[in-house]
């Protein structure tokens, strides 16, 4: 469906220079904008481009794993397949790794790893709070993403990994999302259940602060849930910690944040409200994705003309050419919105930004297909036509 | 059985989970059904999941405000539908907050004022109600509950109907496996007890539906399918899949037929299009096929609605949901292949939105 590219069209525009030389890209957006395939297409390119790459996403659904040929929730990344590797055109020392995570693996590890005695382990994981942690904690998928990230990055055995997002409606809770977390690690909520040390007056203030909790929740479970925090702050007490050494790696020159994002005006509000938060916390915001747009590079006259001329004209291909006339304006005129958008992209994205389109593949061919055209549509020699 | 049943057919339940994964036009339809409900005259209350951070809400966007009203009593979203034409029908507005929820249980449980205003007064027990294991959804599910139960002084019930707009799939599945995850660990106490009390109405067919919306491609019919295993596997009672943005063939096979030669793996404009349509009916009869007892209503794409509001794009969705699925309300609407008929578009609401 594209023409076939030359190796260097895949290094060529803004994305192309980030797959190249960045550590991670993370891409965030809004749920439903084709974030996950964009970060599969991503690492794709990035390993044609003869990186060793690991696409990490906590994405509940099985698209990618289907499209990469991998199963879900493995214990660690696995490879792309031979055929695959050789379907997408990736040589060494190219290399792509898919990794869907598992929350509750990623906890689990690191109890494992951090718990300071067996029977400390031993006593958290058989909480029974604990073992459905990932459902009960809110911010538990983005904080496992970071947590994951950083072992990975700390291995060095990627040079580039692409981080999709978990999805959510705010492409912010990525960020958010693990802070509220780690505010469960608050000294005063220790100090209001389980004080330790402490006067006569902050045992009795933790007595009716137990009290209200066992009314509440039931003495049952207000047991467990007690000694569930006083485990998870023992266990996760470098959390706060490990929170801020991510956060400042985010914010360095190894990383990148793309913005994905669909025409509709609600995923663009999205994504400028992210852009200025992301700003904000100081996060290295590279640019946009205006996925499934209509811009196309080609309009094929050429080939069409020629082939019209072999038909011959009946009342039916007549009767069907005037209906395929107004598809094609209703096409073309969306085309000239989505240039718009695309504009108004570029105008937020500023100087050192950028904004690029991909068109909508969903419709073309197998799914690997789709990702070869994504990669292509996203590093390669096309981006430099429609960004006159 | 499916060939005949409406939207109507689910009027009778007390709560419409409305679910589908993001971008297939969840919350325009949330939003068109509610609506239609309440022209119907039902006393409806639309609701979201919100969360404290948020700024503003894609739902709340479509009435003309940042975020839905707070609290625990709904408020009027929209003018000029309550007691205006639509008989005893009301559309009121709430956003189901952790906290509101929290604190709304507090008072059933505490044994005094005193001691509920101690521990709202507690930053400590408010950052615990924000980030502890299964608290933030357990107030939402306590205020959805409290919206559920809430009786007017002859016994009916408050609100008739709750019309909610569910998040992404995973945090879907999440609320709605709340209770079961939790009775596992709770075997008596006051939350068993409504927990117990919230299954008797989300997880019995009569009093609740659960609609996932979906697009006839792919990728969202097979996230669809996967959505729906999640809502059976947590006894949510599935009402209906909403196929939505059905394109609408203009072509006759003769036609189609005299085109293929020219289109086949072609670039030209149009030709996407025309690729599309056969593409859209395979999934819809893979759909139909996988479920074959549950109702599933087309919603055909909309034609010419770029720079129509969202309200009016609601206006005209709930107007099409009331029509049997046998029969497509065509006559107004002619296919739109590119246009996304319910990608959300900013412009001032047709109705005036409450102040």
């Amino acid at each position: 469906m594209t023409q076939k590219p030359h190796e260097s069209d895949l290094l060529c525009g803004p994305v192309g220079q980030l797959i190249q030389n960045q550590r991670i890209i993370v891409c965030c957006g809004a749920g439903g904008v084709g974030k996950t395939t964009t970060s599969a297409a991503l690492a794709l390119a990035g390993a044609r481009a003869k990186r060793r790459v690991l696409v990490l996403t906590i994405d509940p659904s099985k698209r990618l794993a289907e499209t990469l040929g991998v199963s879900q929730n493995p214990p660690a990344p696995v490879p792309l397949s031979e055929e695959r590797l050789a379907a997408a055109r990736i040589r060494p020392p190219g290399h792509l790794d898919a990794w869907l995570l598992s929350p509750q693996q990623v906890a689990d590890a690191a109890v494992n790893r951090l718990s300071s005695s067996p029977e400390e382990r031993a006593r958290f994981l058989q909480n029974r709070i604990y073992q459905q942690v990932s459902q009960m904690l809110a911010g538990m998928h983005e904080y496992t993403a970071m947590e994951a990230l950083h072992r990975l990055l700390a291995e060095g055995r990627y040079d580039l990994v692409i981080l999709d997002t978990p999805p959510s409606r705010n492409a912010l809770d990525f960020l958010e999302a693990p802070g509220r977390l780690a505010s469960l690690l608050d000294q005063r909520i220790f100090r209001a259940l389980l004080p330790k040390k402490g006067g006569l007056l902050s045992r009795a203030a933790s007595k009716i602060a137990q009290k209200g909790l066992s009314a509440a929740l039931g003495e049952q479970f207000a047991e467990e849930f007690i000694a569930f925090m006083a485990t998870f702050s023992s266990i996760f007490h470098f959390l706060n910690q490990d929170l801020k050494e991510m956060r400042a790696f985010l914010s360095g020159p190894d990383a990148a944040f793309l913005l994905v994002t669909s025409p509709a005006r609600a995923s663009l509000e999205e994504g400028f409200y992210f852009q200025s938060r992301a700003q904000e916390l100081r996060l290295p915001f590279k640019g946009f994705i205006l996925n499934r747009s209509s811009i196309r590079a080609d309009d094929a006259e050429a080939e069409d003309a020629a082939r019209l001329a072999r038909l011959t004209m009946t009342p039916e291909l007549e009767s069907g050419l005037k209906k395929l006339d107004a598809l094609a304006q209703a096409e073309r005129a969306q085309a000239r919105r989505d240039v718009e958008v695309l504009q108004e992209l570029r105008r937020r994205a500023g100087d050192r930004g950028f904004a690029l389109s991909v068109p909508d593949f969903a419709h073309e061919g197998s799914d690997m297909e789709l990702l070869i055209a994504s990669a292509q549509a996203l590093c390669g020699a096309g981006q430099t036509t429609s960004q006159r | 059985m499916t060939d005949r049943t409406t939207l109507d057919d689910f009027l009778d339940r007390r709560v419409w989970l409305v679910t589908g994964k993001g971008g297939v036009g969840r919350t325009v339809l949330a939003a068109a059904c509610a609506l239609y409900a309440a022209r119907q005259g039902k006393r409806v209350v639309l609701t979201e999941l919100g969360d404290v951070a948020e700024r503003q809400s894609p739902l709340a966007r479509i009435f003309g405000r940042d975020l839905l009203p707070e609290g625990e009593n709904p408020m009027p979203i929209v003018d000029g539908i309550d007691g205006h034409g639509f008989g005893h029908g009301r559309l009121l507005g709430v956003r189901l907050l952790a906290l509101t929820g929290q604190e709304q249980y507090l008072r059933t449980v505490l044994p005094s004022r005193a001691l509920v205003r101690a521990v709202l007064a507690s930053e400590a027990l408010r950052r615990l109600a924000v980030a502890g294991p299964s608290l933030r959804e357990l107030g939402i599910f306590y205020q959805l509950l409290s919206l559920v139960r809430s009786r007017r002084p002859d016994g009916s019930p408050e609100h008739e109907l709750i019309v909610a707009d569910m998040p992404a799939t995973g945090h879907t599945l999440s609320l709605t496996g709340l209770p079961e995850r939790l009775l596992h660990l709770i075997r008596s106490g006051p939350i068993h007890d409504q927990l117990i009390e919230g299954q008797s109405y989300l997880n019995d067919p009569a009093k609740t539906a659960g609609f996932t919306v979906t697009l006839p491609e792919t990728l969202p019919i097979s996230e669809c399918l996967d959505l729906i295993a999640g809502l059976e596997e947590t006894r949510v009672p599935v009402g209906a899949v909403l196929v939505n943005r059905v394109p609408v063939d203009p072509f006759t096979s003769a036609e189609r037929a005299a085109l293929t030669p020219l289109l086949t793996a072609s670039t030209r404009p149009g030709a996407t299009c025309f690729r599309r349509y056969p593409q859209s009916h395979a999934e819809l009869a893979r759909l139909r096929q996988s479920l074959p007892s549950t109702p599933i209503f087309e919603i055909p794409e909309l034609l010419g609605i770029e720079g129509q509001s969202d309200r009016g794009l609601v206006e005209r969705l709930s107007q099409l949901l009331g029509s049997r699925e046998d029969r497509r309300p065509m006559a107004t609407l002619s296919p739109s292949p590119l246009t996304a008929a319910l990608s959300p578009m900013a412009s001032p609401a047709l109705l005036a939105p409450c102040t």
